[in-house]
């Protein structure tokens, strides 16, 4: 399975991943930018520099006045031109480093050659910039900008998160109504208002989806519980009449014999049709009271008639109880769930078979021998999911047992173990 | 014995009036309530076996009826809808017993049996078949003079079966009636005939003559 990851976590990491491009494509492209700007910058100063040499001072130089000038000036020289450059007309810029005595570092400065005539002479005058300290204001404009946009992009993760957190609040609201929306329990569907046309659209869908499918589900239960009602009267019907024809003297012996299987299935279709209504009975919370109640008197209250069935098919019952155990919980229901366990421990049970009854601190087990191989876990508590076809059994004990199970809160498990079918009620 | 049946089930109530003619019970038949109040404000039943829908109304008017009436009858509701509800309300109401449909009918006697002695004897609950007699109160049995020991599942089957007498009566008819609550969910009836077996053994031992007839196929009479 793929590794689920928040809505709000995908994100943010686009976002971050987003920032990073950004940050990598931006710097270089800024320090570049901001590094032709400088020197065209510098440019610009030199050849204001040069303007102002050529306009003052170069209609008063002399020839021999060329020393002095380049004594008293640091960055304006007059070089004798090389032949080389005779021809030249156009101002040159370049960049050069020059050692610095005083820092002892190799410093970058801005040069500008220019070709000029002193009393007909080629010279070239030469005027450099430091470009140190630019530089450095260059770092802090750097600096600057990335933390502006460090800044902004902080920002931005906040604000997408807050502004997440918000707007996704209708849908988180809307998927934890859904977790928790259980079909047989009565709950008011309660999604927040949105302003969001999309989240107002999914809040009504899910809450027509809800109602539709309690009102199908309360459909349903009601059907089941009407149709087990009106089966009621016409069994009864089915079954006094049979008991008027058992009273015929004149029955041959086969005849007397299709009576009896008559009778067993009307007297199963009667149980099974009782089994449902108290289902359907469950659903309905018709059971809601509750009283405290001790299991241990609980287990023993029809024991003897337990005793009774299991000796009729031989089958021993160990009853230890570790300890006294008391529960609060319906009466009716609680008698129903034992009786339901031990009336399958009997039923699934071989000739000569065991039973062992354990009752233990918040926990009570009941294990029974009988097929060989285990149950399969995943169907057992369904209804009418009868793992031995041969049995009389309704198909609705395990299903009762669970739904009771389930409306106390409690848990059932099921194992099996050294050839004992285990069902333990952690209360 | 006088029983009134108020049922609207023509099927139902036709089985249970053939039934219990049978065993010296009159039953009269009504399936409304008006037919029935007409039967209760002129003649006396020692108990009337009451369905609680019907099609003028609700079976609880009758019992409020009666209720205000300060009436003597056994009553004992017949429904087929059995709520918690509904069965306390009824209880409340003055109704002595509720049994929900479908029910055997042999069952339904041996209710109205135990109702009528609760009601009428006044601590004399002495139940008699020829040489057999039961005291249901002290829970005693006698042959003759002799007193038996009977456990208390064979001293009911014992009432069960004479209350039922000249009738057949199935296994599961028996199984169902000795277990009760617990005969919802009883699918194995084979513990019937090793009480029977006990029965008859403690009361040939007794002196008792052999009134259990097995009929194949179909269960045990008492004759």
């Amino acid at each position: 399975m793929a590794v689920t990851q928040n809505l709000l976590t995908k994100t943010l990491r686009w976002y971050i991943v987003f920032a990073v491009i950004i940050l990598l494509v931006t710097a270089p492209i800024f320090y570049f930018v901001t590094q032709r700007l400088y020197i065209d910058e510098a440019n610009e100063t030199l050849k204001l520099h040069k303007k102002e040499f050529v306009r003052y001072h170069l209609p008063t130089l002399k020839l021999d006045s060329i020393d002095t000038w380049n004594r008293y000036n640091r960055d304006e020289k007059i070089l004798p031109r090389h032949p080389k450059h005779r021809k030249d007309k156009k101002d040159k810029f370049s960049t050069v480093f020059h050692f610095d005595e005083l820092s002892h570092e190799n410093e970058p400065y801005r040069v500008i050659t220019s070709p000029i005539i002193i009393e007909g002479k080629p010279f070239t005058y030469t005027s450099k910039i430091n470009l140190v300290e630019r530089e450095d204001m260059m770092k802090s404009v750097a600096y600057l900008f990335l933390g502006l946009i460090s800044a902004m992009l902080i920002g931005l993760y906040f604000i997408t998160k807050v502004m997440s957190v918000r707007l996704w609040r209708p849908f988180y609201n809307a998927l934890d109504h859904l977790e928790k929306f259980e079909v047989d329990k009565v709950t008011k569907t309660n999604l927040s208002q949105t302003t969001i046309n999309e989240f107002a659209r999914l809040n009504q869908a899910i809450e027509g989806l809800i109602q539709k499918n309690t009102s199908i589900y309360n459909v349903q239960k009601e059907f089941i519980e009407n149709a087990a009602h009106e089966l009621q009267t016409p069994l009864a019907v089915i079954q006094g009449k049979l008991e008027a024809l058992f009273q015929q003297s004149s029955l041959t012996q086969s005849q007397s014999e299709v009576l009896e299987k008559l009778n067993e299935s009307v007297s199963r279709l009667a149980r099974l049709n009782k089994n449902l209504l108290l289902l359907s009975r469950i659903e309905h919370d018709q059971f809601s009271t509750s009283e405290q109640l001790s299991i241990n008197a609980l287990l023993k209250k029809h024991f003897e008639f337990f005793a009774e069935q299991a000796a009729a098919k031989n089958i021993r019952i160990t009853l230890n109880e570790n300890t006294e155990v008391s529960v609060n919980t319906n009466p009716v229901l609680a008698e129903v769930l034992l009786n339901n366990l031990m009336f399958n421990a009997i039923r699934h049970n071989l000739p000569s078979g065991t039973i062992v009854i354990n009752l233990e601190e918040r926990h009570l087990s009941i294990s029974n021998s009988g097929t060989s191989t285990a149950l399969p876990q995943e169907k057992i508590f369904d209804r009418f999911s009868k793992i031995n076809p041969s049995t009389q059994g309704s198909g609705l004990g395990l299903a009762i047992i669970k739904k009771i199970v389930d409306l106390n809160r409690w848990a059932i498990h099921y194992h099996f173990k050294n050839d004992l079918h285990t069902f333990t009620i952690a209360f | 014995m006088k029983v009134l049946l108020i049922e609207d089930e023509q099927e139902l109530a036709d089985s249970i009036v053939q039934y219990l003619k049978g065993n010296d019970v009159i039953c009269e038949w009504a399936n409304t309530i008006a037919a029935a109040d007409d039967k209760i404000s002129s003649h006396f039943y020692d108990c009337i076996l009451l369905d609680l829908s019907l099609p003028d109304g609700h079976g609880f008017e009758i019992l409020k009826a009666l209720k205000n009436r300060n009436s003597t009858e056994g009553i004992i509701i017949i429904s087929a809808k059995e709520t918690l509800h509904s069965k306390i309300e009824g209880l409340n109401l003055g109704a002595d017993d509720y049994l929900t449909k479908p029910f055997h009918i042999s069952e339904l006697l041996a209710r109205v049996q135990a109702l009528v002695r609760r009601k009428n004897f006044h601590g004399n609950n002495v139940v008699r078949f020829q040489e057999i007699e039961i005291d249901t109160l002290a829970k005693s049995v006698k042959i003759g003079t002799n007193a038996i020991d009977l456990t208390r599942k064979e001293m009911d089957l014992l009432l069960f079966m004479i209350g039922n007498q000249n009738r057949v009566l199935s296994k599961s008819t028996i199984a169902e009636h000795l277990s009760g609550d617990m005969a919802d969910m009883l699918d194995n009836h084979d513990f019937v005939y090793a009480h029977i077996k006990n029965l008859k053994k403690k009361l040939h031992e007794a002196g008792c003559k052999d009134y259990v007839k097995t009929v194949y196929g179909l269960g045990y009479k008492w004759q």
